[in-house]
């Protein structure tokens, strides 16, 4: 992360300083911007999901999910950390079904759990599902099509469940052959 | 499609019924989960708010533009058309950069065309991957180049196979 940080801006400033000099400074301040904006967005769904996921611990639910999917999850991750694995059947199953919001405050707990405990695969394993995408159904696209008159929005699902399935497959899969056996 | 609106509201009204069949004080129990959000979102405010300077550096200054320029015929030899390859770099940098790019494309070209087809597949099937890896490990010291060059190269892939399918189905 340092290294493509440090090329990148590097790179860009370097392109302000000789073409535009006066387009810096507003660029930067326009990413805070986004930055400010932005968190206030992410902490009112984290408000709501937070919450939601609180009462499916407190129901029972979420246990209920996590011993189902403990072996499976156990195996994909290579770990047997009750909490971290919960944490992470109910991101993966929240990417599924593309509630807008709420993988992040479970994928961002799970991963800290699986750091503390060492575990870099799992977190590497969990980061590689979440960053291929992991939804059934692109909700955002299909509204946009729906918006711009498309005579039939949701026929590019086909195409994008095969495509992001490969790519989570495929990731998964490197992650697999790349990771140490713990 | 209009079950999908469904999905949430069930949720939220199944858990909570549940929930209060199980004795469960909703209120105490939603409030003390609502209480994570904000140290959640300091966590990763200082990563998130480089990313997203990062991001806006990379746009403005052209850089995406030249390495877009750069990079076409190689997107075109794999079958991905230039009109799209600007959106498959922006992508994992930037979501509400992409989802702009998106509607551009679409608005450009109209909805059932091939190339808005293709950017529809391209952006459902990648991810934000800069802005996961921000926020995930946030403020972790651990190598992240392996995962992310993982995810990138199983995303580029999945482009690739969604122009090619975007052109069969």
């Amino acid at each position: 992360m340092n290294a493509i940080f440090s090329a990148v801006f590097l790179i860009a400033a370097a392109i302000f300083l000789i073409y535009d000099p006066n387009g810096f400074l507003p660029a930067l301040l326009d990413g805070g911007q986004k930055a400010a904006t932005l968190s206030l967005t992410l902490l009112a769904s984290y408000c709501v999901w937070l919450g939601f996921f609180k009462v499916l611990d407190r129901s029972g639910l979420a246990d209920k999910l996590a011993n189902r999917l403990a072996r499976p999850l156990g195996k994909l991750f290579r770990s047997s950390d009750r909490e971290a694995l919960g944490y992470a059947s109910q991101n993966i199953a929240a990417n599924f079904l593309g509630l807008p919001g709420a993988p992040t405050p479970l994928g961002v707990k799970a991963t800290q759990k699986f750091l503390a405990a060492k575990n870099g695969y799992a977190a590497d394993m969990l980061f590689v599902l979440n960053a291929t995408s992991l939804q059934l159904l692109p909700t955002t696209v299909i509204a946009l099509r729906a918006a711009a008159g498309s005579a039939a929005p949701a026929d590019i699902f086909l195409p994008t469940l095969l495509a992001t399935a490969v790519s989570s497959v495929l990731g998964a899969a490197l992650v697999r052959l790349t990771g140490k056996r713990a | 499609m209009k079950y999908v609106a469904l999905i949430i509201p069930a949720l939220f009204f199944a858990l909570f019924l549940y929930a209060l069949l199980k004795k469960v004080r909703l209120y105490d129990c939603f409030t003390e989960g609502v209480k994570e959000a904000v140290p959640l979102l300091l966590s990763i405010f200082p990563y998130l708010a480089a990313m997203l300077m990062l991001s806006e550096l990379f746009e403005r200054s052209g850089f995406s533009a030249a390495l877009t320029q750069a990079l076409s015929p190689v997107f075109s030899a794999l079958g991905i058309p230039p009109e799209i390859s600007k959106l498959v770099l922006l992508k994992p940098f930037s979501g509400s950069g992409s989802t702009a790019l998106l509607s551009e494309i679409i608005s450009a070209y109209g909805a059932d065309s091939y190339i808005a087809r293709c950017a529809a597949v391209a952006y459902g099937s990648s991810e934000t991957v800069f802005y996961i890896s921000a926020v995930y490990f946030a403020g972790s010291k651990k190598n992240l180049a392996k995962p992310v060059v993982i995810s990138l190269t199983s995303n580029f892939i999945s482009v690739i196979l969604g122009c090619l399918l975007c052109k069969v189905l």
